[in-house]
């Protein structure tokens, strides 16, 4: 796709790389209530279980939830003020929505979807027909609505948001209805999108592989508030340490560089530190790839005192243990490789066994098949 | 058929082809507004627009008779503005047609826009359209069968009324004398040949029009898969 360098500044301009979110919602049974400038850089996730408050917010932002009190701002555009009586009406925001359920006009083709975000686009910097490449749409341009399968459908919707030319996209929980094929290639296909255009977006899921996969940062809500907010290793490792009622399965959350596509015995080669790498298995999708996102769950971690040998586990780590926090009858470590930080837990079984304490060095070991992607 | 029934063909078709415009107008955004009201008051409101389903024409009649002599306001009013007297003329039974044929224009256009729902509606808006916008190219279409439906209804309902208009448009040859009327004034001359032309020629027409609203409304494969998604996206 040819874009100019001008033509990616206007549809991403640095006046909406901020959006400023203090809301007060009330229902009877559900309360969101967040302040939080939130800086906006590539595709930001917003993580949380039902009723966490996920798509609400994202239809405040989008200008669909008129039961409201508060401020949004995007860049320098006050979208809504309730104390002045601003209220930006959802077709003069320039913010896209893409829903779970594609939404499309059933009276219209695939076609007729795109043109109708085409022809009320003011500014009309994109091509239709690189947009239809882009999301792979040429051989159904014609068909019906009713026609397209799950996958399809949401492509059409991802089209025909992006050719409105919004200033911010917004994705409700795009994926949850397709197949994991259909994930996979429309995950790629944000990611590329996202790059190409400079489009920043708002990801919302409840998902975490999901997200590990695509997204920068990420929000995590609960009941209606804010968890945390961050970089999205670091907030994932900081949910590890959430408690009794954990919000996610423990697990450590890396990016890292490639070192070999395979060595020869179908392997991939990760460079965790200048002395130490991870295997995992490859997949021929790393092979475009320079940087790989990847989680180990914790339960997938065992520990031994010795440097293991003779085992068929190929991933050992040398590391030390930084803290220890009993949670029922498990026990959470977290374990220093180097600069990277590790999560494992075990059985207090174990942990009476071995009567591991901090600071103590250990060794971490793990299959290369528990180091996960999504895209697989 | 003689003139005078001609006549009364054309007086007809002229008053019903009126009222339908008229119905369309204001039934429009009287159905959207039912469709999205929330409020307790929305079943009186409703209840209103069914009333003529169940009242005796005449009932309507007499209030309506009443309302349009120069006596009382609305009556009186159109008299200063037009110079005319309401009642008894071509407007009055329009008027008293839009009111008894209503429920059979709001009724259906109201379900149709209850069944279509806020989903494609908000989606139109994030794409840019706004709200006048978004009827012409989302509502309208998605629920033109429903406008045909309504509009053929009311059309067929006003070409057989006959209690309203005999109570407040009398029978005034090429002013308010009706179908109906000229049949009822032909069976009182014991006419019974004029009558029949006129009962058959009623009797095939509203069966060759409700035969076309029922065609339409068939379950047509793409329609129900219409309905179908507009079901699950809700």
């Amino acid at each position: 796709m040819k874009i100019s360098d001008s033509e990616l500044n206007e549809v991403s301009d640095d006046e909406c790389s901020q959006l400023n979110i203090d809301i007060n919602i009330n229902y009877k049974q559900f309360e969101l209530a967040m302040n939080l400038p939130m800086p906006l850089k590539g595709i930001t996730g917003i993580f949380g279980h039902s009723a966490s408050g996920k798509s609400t917010l994202l239809r405040a932002i989008a200008g669909l939830e008129k039961n409201l009190s508060g401020d949004i701002t995007l860049g320098k555009t006050n979208l809504v003020n309730t104390e002045q009586g601003n209220y930006l009406k959802p077709e003069v925001r320039q913010i896209g929505l893409v829903f779970q359920n594609s939404r499309l006009f059933e009276h219209l083709s695939v076609l007729g979807n795109l043109e109708y975000a085409v022809k009320r686009c003011k500014n009309r910097k994109l091509i239709l027909n690189e947009v239809i490449e882009l999301t792979e749409l040429t051989t159904i341009l014609e068909h019906h609505v009713h026609q397209l399968s799950g996958g399809q459908q949401q492509r059409v919707a991802l089209a025909r948001a992006i050719l409105a030319e919004p200033k911010l996209l917004l994705l409700d929980e795009p994926l949850s209805a397709l197949d994991q094929h259909s994930k996979i290639q429309l995950l790629k296909m944000m990611l590329n999108i996202q790059k190409q255009l400079n489009l920043p977006m708002l990801y919302v899921s409840h998902s975490l592989d999901e997200l590990q996969q695509v997204c920068d940062t990420l929000l995590v809500l609960s009941q209606g508030k804010v968890v945390n907010f961050g970089n999205i290793h670091q907030v994932i490792h900081q949910l590890n340490n959430f408690g009794e009622n954990a919000l996610i399965h423990q697990q450590t959350s890396l990016s890292l560089p490639i070192k070999q596509f395979n060595n020869g015995h179908g392997l991939t080669v990760l460079a965790l530190n200048a002395q130490q790498d991870i295997y995992l298995t490859s997949d021929k999708t790393f092979e475009s790839q320079t940087q790989l996102r990847c989680f180990i769950l914790a339960s997938d971690i065992s520990i031994s005192l010795t440097e293991p040998s003779n085992s068929s586990i190929v991933n050992h780590l040398f590391g030390s243990i930084k803290q220890i926090s009993y949670i029922k009858n498990k026990v959470l470590l977290t374990i220093n490789c180097a600069a990277q930080e590790f999560f494992v837990t075990i059985s207090a079984f174990s942990q009476q066994k071995l009567s591991l304490t901090c600071n103590q060095q250990v060794y971490l070991q793990f299959k290369a098949s528990a180091v996960r992607t999504f895209i697989h | 058929m003689i003139n005078s029934d001609l006549q009364a063909l054309s007086t007809t078709l002229e008053m019903a082809a009126l009222t339908t415009i008229i119905l369309l107008i204001i039934g429009t955004p009287l159905a959207w507004y039912l469709a999205r009201m929330t409020s307790r008051y929305k079943v009186i409101i409703e209840a209103i627009v069914a009333l003529p389903l169940v009242l005796p024409p005449t009932v309507l009649g007499f209030y309506l008779l009443i309302a349009f002599s120069p006596e009382y306001l609305p009556g009186k009013l159109w008299q200063q503005v037009t110079g005319q007297q309401l009642a008894f003329s071509f407007s009055a039974i329009v008027i008293g047609s839009v009111l008894y044929s209503l429920p059979f224009v709001v009724q259906p256009l109201q379900k149709a826009f209850e069944q279509l729902g806020d989903s494609l509606l908000e989606a139109g808006a994030l794409l840019g359209a706004g709200p006048i916008d978004r009827f012409f190219s989302i509502v309208f279409p998605l629920t033109k069968a429903s406008f045909i439906t309504a509009a053929s209804l009311g059309f067929a309902h006003t070409v057989g009324e006959f209690g309203v208009i005999l109570m407040i448009g009398g029978n005034i040859p090429g002013e308010t004398r009706v179908l109906s009327i000229a049949l009822f004034d032909h069976v009182e001359a014991f006419d019974y040949a004029r009558a029949h032309l006129l009962a058959i020629s009623l009797l095939i027409g509203s069966m060759i029009l409700l035969a076309a609203i029922y065609w339409l409304n068939l379950p047509k494969r793409n329609a129900n898969v219409n309905a179908n998604q507009i079901r699950l996206s809700k």
